[in-house]
């Protein structure tokens, strides 16, 4: 119980700190250290959606190059999904990214004269399923439901001001309680409210130029409004049915993913698998999170975004590409990781990774990273057994 | 030989009790002397530290901030695993969280047991006090009842806000930590003569309470 270690100079003027023992060193070189801290604002939102533009306010040419052949895709009458998919799996300009994703995640027919009519048809869906559904959200049966809903939305994005205002808010309070209450396998889960975000974003930019992070919604046409909403909702809807069992009872499927990762981390990176055994942390302590909210907790929101492009892109991207992911992306601080040299360290580093100041090209590189992985392991899942 | 001076004590506290009931900020408050009304829904598990000076020694606890859904209760026999003490939070003006106590200290006392066989020390507390005392029967005899009734060690009124009784709570349920550690270290040396320690009725130390 008791281990005979030189007490820490805890001091209560700085609160946030860790003591790191160095092993085998003098007492007096132990270090104190400020935490690597989450940013005390969300990286403005503008800047994320606007990817491809980001820091030099003129399109490179590759950029306008890219943003083209996206253009030429997507004026045939019939969208080559293949083509699309391959073009995107680097990222999608801004511009063409709402019509994008709604094709990628097969919201939208490849048929072009045939999306009016979808759009119309799956709108009015939405909106039926409100009037026939939301005022049940008071009654006993959904009450405990909608009012962990109610708890959570203020605090889904709580220093976006775009998602303080009341409107915004009350979408996302109908899209996921009529989510819940058509999927009672799982109900509303915490994280699947982070998962409405992205959507939300990049469908609001369908209809504004200017930034979105401090957009006022009221100056859109209710209509607008409402299209954003019901193409929000289908869209989250089908990313979930692709994993819907993060979300069902016991959450079997992060469960798998995470001894799946733990697998596979075994066999990229031994000494960093070791070091964790080691100090006794257990890959559920943090990568429980990685799954159950797609790393969107782990990111800057415009990261989640691009790293979104590439999972419509990707076959499975949600469901399976996700561990490759989360793979490369604890392997990318090993160094970090190794250098911690107890179990509060670790854990502390591993909830709280520095990741503020990422953009596209960490995302990237994360990405490739990804694949490499997957190509080494997917189709020879022995190789990541031990 | 070891000096005693330079022992350190390492604790394990889970915080665990319905969501939004304010265990985030409770934690933030004791660890990081602020608040902030932006906290984000905890997923899984959130791990923080703080280390005490304790009668001149290093008390280091490592505070385990558990999500509140009950979808993530399955998960909850993992995180409480060598813990030595809890909070249990509710929220003042929520009736509901209230109820919900008994369901915590069930499953924690199900789950959860010290080496000799005891529950770990657990510490009740009505957060959100600043906001008004709706549950609260304004009357402190009756919760006193019901902590004795439900095997918690005391209760504490809690602003993580106002920074009300957070330290205090927190003293509270270290000391009884270190009682129930002394209690198992005696009781691992069956020869030595232990003098007969004061008898804890009900498990409630008048200490903890505060003093109005």
């Amino acid at each position: 119980q008791y281990k005979p270690l030189t007490p820490c100079a805890a001091s209560s003027e700085s609160p946030p700190f860790v003591c790191v023992y160095a092993a085998g060193e003098h007492a007096a070189l132990h270090r104190q250290r400020s935490l690597p801290h989450r940013p005390p604002v969300i990286p403005l939102v503008a800047r994320m959606a606007d990817q491809n533009t980001s820091g030099t306010p003129a399109m490179t040419e590759r950029e306008a190059s890219r943003l083209d052949k996206f253009k030429q895709l997507l004026a045939g009458p019939n969208t080559d999904l293949e083509e699309l998919r391959k073009l995107s799996w680097s990222g999608i300009p801004r511009q063409v990214r709402p019509i994008t994703w709604k094709l990628l995640s097969g919201y939208l027919p490849a048929n072009a004269e045939r999306r009016d009519s979808v759009l119309q048809r799956k709108r009015q869906e939405y909106f039926g399923f409100i009037q026939q559904y939301y005022d049940s959200r008071n009654d006993e049966h959904h009450q405990d439901t909608y009012r962990q809903i109610h708890i959570d939305i203020p605090r889904t994005n709580p220093l976006i001001p775009l998602f303080q205002q009341a409107s915004v808010q009350e979408i996302f309070e109908r899209i996921l309680f009529i989510w819940a209450i058509r999927h009672p396998a799982s109900g509303y889960v915490q994280g699947i409210n982070d998962l409405v975000t992205p959507f939300f974003v990049v469908y609001v930019f369908e209809y504004i130029e200017e930034e979105v992070e401090n957009f006022d919604v009221s100056s859109l046409k209710e209509e607008a409004l409402r299209n954003i909403e019901a193409d929000s909702f289908w869209c989250m809807s089908k990313l979930l049915d692709g994993i819907q069992d993060n979300y069902t009872f016991a959450q079997p499927g992060i469960q798998r993913k995470v001894k799946a990762l733990e697998e596979l981390v075994s066999r990229i990176d031994e000494s960093v698998h070791r070091h964790m055994q080691q100090y006794e942390v257990e890959y559920l302590q943090f990568a429980f999170r990685w799954m159950n909210n797609l790393l969107m907790r782990e990111l800057p929101l415009r990261c989640t975004i691009r790293l979104w492009d590439t999972y419509q892109a990707e076959p499975e991207g949600f469901s399976h590409f996700h561990l490759y992911v989360c793979a490369a992306f604890l392997v990318r601080w090993r160094k970090e990781i190794l250098e911690e040299r107890d179990f509060q360290g670790l854990m502390i580093l591993l909830q709280n990774l520095p990741t503020m100041h990422w953009g596209n090209e960490e995302v990237s590189v994360l990405l490739a990273e990804a694949y490499r992985l997957k190509f080494a392991f997917a189709d020879a899942p022995n190789h990541y057994k031990r | 030989m070891q000096n005693n001076h330079q022992k350190e004590h390492l604790y394990k506290i889970l915080v665990i009790g319905d969501l939004g009931v304010g265990k985030t900020s409770i934690i933030k408050r004791y660890v990081h002397h602020n608040f902030s009304p932006n906290y984000r829904a905890t997923i899984g598990v959130d791990f923080a530290l703080k280390v005490l000076n304790w009668d001149q020694e290093t008390v280091r606890l490592q505070l385990w901030d558990i999500a509140g859904q009950e979808r993530f209760g399955n998960m909850t026999r993992v995180y409480y695993r060598e813990a030595m003490g809890a909070f249990i939070v509710f929220d003042v003006t929520r009736p509901a969280s209230f109820e919900a106590i008994t369901k915590w200290k069930e499953d924690l006392d199900s789950k959860l047991t010290l080496a000799n066989g005891k529950h770990v020390a657990t510490v009740l507390l009505a957060n959100k006090c600043d906001q008004g005392r709706d549950v609260l029967t304004n009357n402190g005899i009756k919760m006193e009842q019901f902590c004795q009734d439900n095997g918690f060690v005391g209760w504490f009124e809690t602003s993580a806000k106002e920074n009300i009784n957070i330290d205090e709570a927190a003293n509270c349920l270290v000391k009884h930590i270190i009682a129930s550690e002394n209690d198992m270290l005696q009781s691992e040396v069956p020869d030595t003569i232990t003098p007969q320690l004061e008898k804890d009725k009900g498990g409630t130390c008048s200490s903890c309470f505060r003093s109005q």
